[in-house]
C-alpha cells in the first residue's frame, strides 16, 4: 500500500461533509444522493483496506513491526503490530529550555533548571486485525443510516454533515496510534453526535442528550488525566516519553510496577495502590461508560429511546463498540499486569450487566427500551469475553462487536418501521402484524434469532467463542453468563411474538382493513417499503453468512487476539527485557 | 543615573528633546508611549470631531492599537538580549510581548465591536475610546513591570478607567451600582497590594523585582520563618487574586460583569486578567520562586476553590452576563493552575490558555454584544432561544465558544487544559489535575444548556418549554416577544468569525502558539 489509506478513510467522510454543507438545503433529493455516496465510497475504501489487510497476513508482524523510539526500547518490539501506518509531526517541543533569565536562577533554585519533559505528539494512524473490522463494520452502518434516512426529514443537510462528522470522528478514534490524538477523536466525535441527539428526536431529547455527554466526558476526562500519567510514569522510568501507542505498549515491558514511581499529595506519597491500577481504571472508567457497562449505564436506555432511526443505527451499532475497542487496545496492552488484577471485577461487571440488562429486557413494554436494554445485555458478552484475558474470549468479543453492530442495526431499523406506520412502540398496543406485514414479519423473525444467538446466526459464533474463554478462566463465569443466552430467548421471542402472532392488535382497532388503511395513512404503505428493504436485506445476508461460514472473519480476528492475548500475558510472566529492570516484587496482579 | 553607554546613545540622537531619559529606554517602551500618546491624541481628535457617530475616534483607536501591535511584534523579532530599560524598572521581555500581543488583539476587537455597539445602545461618547486606551496603556505597563512600585502604577492606570467604563451606560441603574461597587472593592484590593509591597519592601529593602529576588535567595532569609514577609507575600496574593477575580475574591465579579455595558465587560474579563496574571506569574513564579514552598499551596487551594465555586455557582445562573462571569471565575482557576505548578511548564501552560481565553472568551461576549439592543444587553437565555434557527452562523459560532470553554477537542480550549494537567501531573499536584477534571465535567452543564437552548428551541414555541427541557426555570420567559434576526455589521462579524476561526485553528494546531512560548523567557535582571 503506497498511498495513505487511512487518511484518506478519514478525508472522505470530512470532504463529503464540506460538500454537502455547500448544496442548497432546499435540494434534499440531492443531499441524499450526496450523503448516500460519501458514506458508499467510504465503505468501497474500508473494503479496499480490508482486501489489502488480508493480503498480508501473517508475516505483516515481522515487516511492520511495532515501531520503538528509545535506545533502551529498540530491542522490544510492540506484541500487537498495526499496519498502515502514517505518522506526522503534531507538536514537538524541545526539551529543558529553561525560561528564566540567568539572573533569576542564582541560588540553588534548582526548579528553574529542570525544564519541562518535551510534549510530543504526533498524528500517528493504523489498524490491526480489530481495527479492519469494526471501520468496515462503521462504514457499513454509516451506509445504511444513510439509506434509512428520510428524504423527509427536517434539517435533512444538518444532519446529514453532522452524521458524516460523526464518521470521522468513530473512524479517527479506531485509526489513532496516538493517545493523545485518540483522545483528540474520542471526544471530538461527541460533538457531532451531541448537536443530533439535541437536534432529532422525541420531546424528552435535550435531558437525554444531556445525560449521555455528561456521563461520557466525565468518565473520559479522568482517561486525559490517566493519559498523562502513563506518559509520566513511562517517561520517568524509561526517559522516553511519548504518546504513541506501539511505543508505549512496548514500554509496558520496562514499566515496573512497584511502588518507585508515587504521586506526591501536597508532599504525601501516595502508593495505596499501584499507580498502573490507578490508570487502569481511569481508562476502565471511560470505556465502561461508553459500553456501557451496568452501574453507568442509565444514559443509554434515555439515549436509545429518545433518538430517531438513522442515528441509531450507527450510534447503537458502532459508538458503543468503541469503547469495547478501548478495552482491548488500551486496558489489556498499557496495564497488562492491572488487567489481571481486576479481571475478576470486570468480569463480574459484564456479567451483571448480562443478567441485569436481560431482565430490564423482560421488564419493558415499549419494545424500543427493549431493544436498549438487550443491547446491554449483548455488550456484557462483549466486555465478558475482553477479560477473558485468553485468545478465545478476546477473538469471541472481536467478533461479537461486529455482529452486535449488525444485529442492533436491524433490530432498531425492524423497531423504527413499526413506530413509523403505528405511532406507537407499545407491546400493549400491538399484536399479530405477521398476516399484515408479511415480509417484515420474516425479516424480523431472522433479525430476532440472530438477537438470541442462534446457531447458524451469526451471534452464536461470537457469543460460542465467548463463553468458552470464560470456560477456561473458571466454568462459573460460562455458567452465568449462559443464563443471558436464555433469557435472550425469552425477550426476543416474547417481542417477535408479542409483534407478530396472537391476534391481531393496532390503532385502529381489530378490523384488519382500517389498521392498513391508517398505517398506509400515515406512512404510505404497510409492508416494507424498496428503501427499508435495500437497508435491511444485507444486514439480513450478513447475519445468515456470518453465522454459516466465520471463516474469514475469525481467521484475521484470531491474528490479533493473539497478539492482545500475549499483551496482557506479560502481565503474569515477565519477559526477560523485562526483569532486567523491574525488581523481584514485581506483579502482584497474578490472576490466572 | 546615567551610565557612560546610555549618555553615548543619547549623544547619538541629539535630536531628542528629553535629555533626562536615554533613548534606548524609550525604545524599550515603545509600544506604551504609542498608546499613552495615542490616548492623548485621540482626545485632542474628540475636541475636534464634535459630531456623534462618526467612525474618526474608533479608526483613530484602532490605528493606535495596531502602531502598538506592530512594534511589539518588532521587538519580538528583535530579541534585544539585554530588554531591561530604566534602571531595572521595566523590561520589554518576550513573556511581557507576549501578553502585549494578547492584550492589544484583545483591545482591537473591542473597538471593531465599539462603534455598532455603543450605537444600538445609545451611548456614543469619545470619553469611550480615550478610557480605552488609557487602560491598555496600564496593562501594558503591568506586564513588563520589574520594580513593586510600577506593578502599583499599572494596576491603578488599568483600573481607573475601567471604574468609570463599568458606570458608562449612565442613564441605567445597574451599570451605576456596577462602577460603584468595582470602584469601592478595587480600591479595598489596591490596600491589599500596597500594603503587601510595604511589608516585602520592609523586609528587603528593595522595591526592585531583581533586588529582591537576589536578597531571598542569597540571604539566609529564605531559610528562616519569616511572618513579615510571608505576610507581604499573602497581602500581594490576596490583591492579585482580586484583580484576577479568582475565587473566594470574586465577589465584584458577577455584579460588575452583569451591570458593566456588555462591550466593557469583554475587555474587563479578558485584557485585565491577562494583565494581571502577567504580573502574578512574574511575581510568584520569578521573584518569589524561593519561597514555593511556601506559597505554593495557598495558590492551589485558592484555584480549587475558584474552579468549584465557579463552575458550581454557574449551574443556577438564569442571566447570561451572570453565566459568564461564574464561568470567568473559573476560568480564572484553571489558569492558576499554571501558577501554583510555578515551574516553566507551568508558565507556559497558563500563557498558552491565556492566548486561546482570549480568542474564545472575546468571542463569546462579542456574540452577546452583537444581540444587545438600546436599553438592555442580551442577558435572558430567551434571547438566546432558537438562535440556531434565526442566525445559524451565529449560533454555530457561539456554540464554539462554549465548547471550547467546556474544553472540548477541536477547540483551543482543549489543549489549554491539556497543558495545564500536563504540568500539574508532572510537578506531582494530583489534587489540582483531579479538581480540574472534576469541575470541567460540571461546567459541561451549564456550558452545554446554552447550546441546547440555541439550537432545540421550536421557531414558534421557543422558549418556555425548551428551556424547561434544558433543566432551567426563567421567569417572564414567555412574556418575551419574539426576536428577531439582528443585522451583524461588518466589522463585528469579522470579529466573531476570527475569533471563532482561531479558536478552532489554535484547537488543531497547538504548535502554532506552544512553539512561540517556548523561546519566551521571564527576564528579571
Amino acid at each position: 500500500m503506497t498511498w495513505p489509506i487511512l487518511a484518506v478513510l478519514l478525508l472522505v467522510p470530512l470532504g463529503g461533509a464540506l460538500l454537502i454543507l455547500g448544496l442548497p438545503g432546499s435540494r434534499p433529493r440531492l443531499i441524499r444522493i450526496c450523503l448516500i455516496a460519501v458514506t458508499a465510497a467510504t465503505l468501497g475504501l474500508s473494503v479496499v483496506m480490508l482486501v489489502y489487510f488480508l493480503a498480508v497476513p501473517g508475516s505483516a508482524a515481522s515487516r511492520l513491526s511495532g515501531r520503538a523510539n528509545g535506545q533502551s526500547l529498540s530491542q522490544v518490539h510492540s506484541p500487537v503490530t498495526f499496519q498502515f501506518q502514517e505518522q506526522l509531526s503534531w507538536l514537538h517541543t524541545s526539551s529543558s529550555l529553561s525560561q528564566f533569565h540567568p539572573a533569576f536562577n542564582e541560588g540553588n533554585n534548582a526548579f528553574n533548571q529542570a525544564g519541562p519533559p518535551p510534549i510530543n505528539f504526533s498524528f500517528h494512524l493504523g489498524v490491526d486485525g480489530l481495527a479492519v473490522w469494526l471501520i468496515t463494520l462503521a462504514a457499513l452502518l454509516f451506509l445504511v443510516a444513510a439509506v434509512v434516512l428520510s428524504r423527509k426529514e427536517e434539517r435533512l443537510k444538518a444532519f446529514a454533515v453532522l452524521m458524516l462528522l460523526s464518521e470521522v470522528g468513530v473512524i479517527g478514534v479506531l485509526t489513532s496510534l496516538d493517545l493523545v490524538l485518540f483522545y483528540f477523536f474520542w471526544e471530538a466525535a461527541l460533538i457531532p453526535l451531541y448537536f443530533i441527539m439535541i437536534g432529532w428526536g422525541d420531546e424528552r431529547r435535550g435531558r437525554s442528550a444531556l445525560k449521555f455527554i455528561i456521563y461520557t466526558v466525565a468518565g473520559s476526562l479522568f482517561m486525559l488525566l490517566a493519559i498523562l500519567g502513563v506518559y509520566f510514569i513511562t517517561g520517568a522510568q524509561t526517559s522516553v516519553y511519548t504518546f504513541d501507542v506501539p511505543t508505549l505498549i512496548a514500554a509496558q515491558s520496562f514499566v515496573s510496577t512497584t511502588h518507585a514511581t508515587t504521586f506526591s499529595l501536597f508532599g504525601h506519597s501516595f502508593p495505596a495502590m499501584n499507580p498502573q491500577d490507578w490508570l487502569f481504571l481511569a481508562f476502565a472508567l471511560a470505556f465502561a461508560i461508553k459500553v456501557p457497562l451496568v452501574p453507568f449505564h442509565s444514559w443509554l436506555p434515555d439515549a436509545y429511546t429518545s433518538g430517531k432511526t438513522p442515528f441509531l443505527v450507527f450510534f447503537a451499532g458502532i459508538v458503543s463498540k468503541l469503547g469495547a475497542f478501548g478495552f482491548i487496545r488500551y486496558n489489556l496492552t498499557l496495564f497488562p499486569q492491572a488487567s489481571h488484577l481486576f479481571q475478576p471485577l470486570m468480569m463480574g461487571l459484564a456479567v451483571a450487566s448480562i443478567l441485569y440488562g436481560a431482565l430490564a429486557a423482560l421488564a419493558q413494554s415499549d419494545v424500543k427500551r427493549t431493544v436498549a436494554y438487550a443491547s446491554i445485555s449483548h455488550l456484557g458478552f462483549v466486555v465478558l469475553g475482553i477479560f477473558t484475558l485468553n485468545i478465545d474470549g478476546i477473538d469471541g468479543s472481536i467478533i461479537q462487536m461486529v455482529n452486535h453492530g449488525i444485529v442492533i442495526a436491524a433490530l432498531f431499523i425492524c423497531v423504527g418501521i413499526f413506530e413509523a406506520r403505528f405511532a406507537t412502540r407499545s407491546l400493549r398496543d400491538l399484536g399479530g402484524l405477521a398476516k399484515t406485514m408479511p415480509v417484515m414479519a420474516g425479516m424480523f423473525l431472522v433479525v430476532a434469532l440472530a438477537g438470541l444467538g442462534m446457531p447458524l446466526l451469526n451471534s452464536f459464533v461470537g457469543e460460542f467463542l465467548i463463553l468458552l474463554g470464560a470456560f477456561q478462566v473458571s466454568p462459573v463465569w460460562a455458567v452465568v453468563a449462559s443464563l443471558g443466552v436464555i433469557l435472550a430467548c425469552w425477550y426476543m421471542l416474547r417481542m417477535y411474538q408479542g409483534l407478530t402472532q396472537g391476534p391481531l392488535r393496532a390503532p385502529g382497532g381489530p378490523d384488519e382493513s382500517s389498521v392498513i388503511a391508517q398505517a398506509v395513512g400515515r406512512f404510505g404503505r404497510i409492508d416494507l417499503g424498496p428503501v427499508e428493504l435495500v437497508a435491511l436485506v444485507p444486514l439480513v445476508a450478513l447475519m445468515v453468512l456470518i453465522g454459516v461460514y466465520p471463516g474469514p472473519i475469525i481467521r484475521y480476528s484470531r491474528f490479533s487476539a493473539a497478539q492482545y492475548s500475549q499483551a496482557v500475558a506479560r502481565g503474569t510472566v515477565a519477559s526477560p527485557a523485562a526483569r532486567q529492570v523491574t525488581t523481584p516484587a514485581d506483579g502482584q496482579g497474578r490472576g490466572r | 543615573m546615567m551610565f557612560p553607554a546610555e549618555i553615548t546613545q543619547l549623544a547619538a540622537a541629539p535630536w531628542l528633546p528629553l535629555h533626562f531619559v536615554p533613548a534606548a529606554n524609550l525604545v524599550g517602551i515603545l509600544p506604551i508611549l504609542i498608546v499613552g500618546g495615542g490616548a492623548v491624541m485621540v482626545l485632542l481628535a474628540d475636541l475636534l470631531v464634535p459630531r456623534r457617530g462618526n467612525l474618526v475616534l474608533p479608526v483613530a483607536t484602532a490605528i493606535v492599537l495596531v502602531g502598538a501591535l506592530g512594534t511589539a511584534a518588532g521587538q519580538w523579532a528583535v530579541h534585544a538580549s539585554n530588554p531591561v530599560v530604566f534602571n531595572g524598572a521595566y523590561a520589554e521581555d518576550r513573556f511581557a510581548l507576549f501578553a502585549d500581543f494578547v492584550i492589544l488583539i484583545t483591545a482591537l476587537a473591542v473597538v471593531a465591536l465599539s462603534p455598532g455597539y455603543l450605537r444600538r445602545r445609545g451611548m456614543e461618547e469619545g470619553e469611550y475610546y480615550i478610557l480605552l486606551l488609557a487602560s491598555v496603556t496600564g496593562m501594558l505597563v503591568l506586564t513588563g513591570a520589574l520594580n513593586l512600585i510600577v506593578v502599583f502604577l499599572g494596576i491603578e492606570l488599568l483600573s481607573i478607567p475601567l471604574y468609570v467604563l463599568a458606570g458608562f451606560a449612565r442613564d441605567e441603574p445597574l451599570p451605576q451600582e456596577a462602577a460603584m461597587k468595582y470602584l469601592l472593592l478595587g480600591g479595598f484590593a489596591s490596600g491589599f497590594l500596597v500594603y503587601g509591597m510595604a511589608l516585602i519592601y520592609g523586609e528587603t529593602g528593595h522595591t526592585g523585582l531583581v533586588a529582591i529576588h537576589h536578597v531571598l535567595t542569597t540571604t539566609a532569609v529564605s531559610q528562616q520563618f519569616d511572618p513579615m514577609l510571608l505576610a507581604g507575600i499573602a497581602l500581594l496574593a490576596v490583591g492579585l487574586s482580586f484583580k484576577v477575580s479568582a475565587a473566594p475574591f470574586h465577589w465584584w465579579t458577577p455584579d460588575v460583569y452583569q451591570g458593566s455595558p456588555a462591550l466593557v465587560t469583554t475587555f474587563m474579563s479578558v485584557a485585565t486578567k491577562v494583565a494581571a496574571f502577567a504580573v502574578f506569574l512574574r511575581l510568584f513564579s520569578a521573584t518569589l520562586a524561593p519561597y514555593r514552598a511556601e506559597w505554593q499551596v495557598p495558590i492551589a487551594v485558592v484555584a480549587i476553590i475558584s474552579m468549584v465555586f465557579g463552575n458550581v455557582v454557574a449551574l443556577a445562573q438564569t442571566s447570561v452576563k451572570r453565566l459568564l462571569a461564574y464561568s470567568g471565575i473559573a476560568q480564572a482557576g484553571y489558569v492558576m493552575i499554571g501558577l501554583a505548578v510555578g515551574r516553566p511548564d507551568g508558565t507556559e501552560a497558563s500563557l498558552y490558555y491565556l492566548a486561546g481565553y482570549a480568542f474564545m472568551n472575546t468571542g463569546a461576549f462579542a456574540v452577546i454584544t452583537i444581540l444587545s439592543r438600546r436599553g438592555e444587553d442580551c442577558d435572558r437565555y430567551s434571547q438566546l432561544s432558537g438562535l440556531g434557527r434565526r442566525q445559524p452562523v451565529l449560533a454555530g459560532l457561539m456554540a464554539i465558544f462554549m465548547l471550547s470553554l467546556a474544553g472540548f477537542p477541536l477547540t483551543v480550549g482543549f489543549f489549554g487544559k491539556f497543558f495545564l494537567f500536563s504540568a500539574a501531573i508532572h510537578d506531582g499536584q494530583l489534587p489540582l489535575a483531579i479538581w480540574g477534571i472534576l469541575t470541567s465535567a460540571v461546567s459541561l452543564f451549564y456550558y452545554l444548556r446554552v447550546i441546547l437552548i440555541m439550537f432545540s428551541g421550536m421557531p414558534q414555541t421557543a422558549s418556555d418549554e425548551e428551556i424547561q427541557v434544558a433543566g432551567v426555570s426563567v421567569g417572564g420567559a414567555a412574556v418575551a416577544a419574539p426576536e428577531s434576526a439582528v443585522a451583524v455589521g461588518v466589522p463585528a462579524g469579522l470579529v466573531v468569525v476570527l475569533a471563532g476561526a482561531g479558536t478552532l485553528v489554535l484547537g488543531i494546531f497547538p504548535a502554532l502558539i506552544y512553539t512561540l512560548l517556548q523561546g519566551i523567557t521571564v527576564v528579571h535582571g
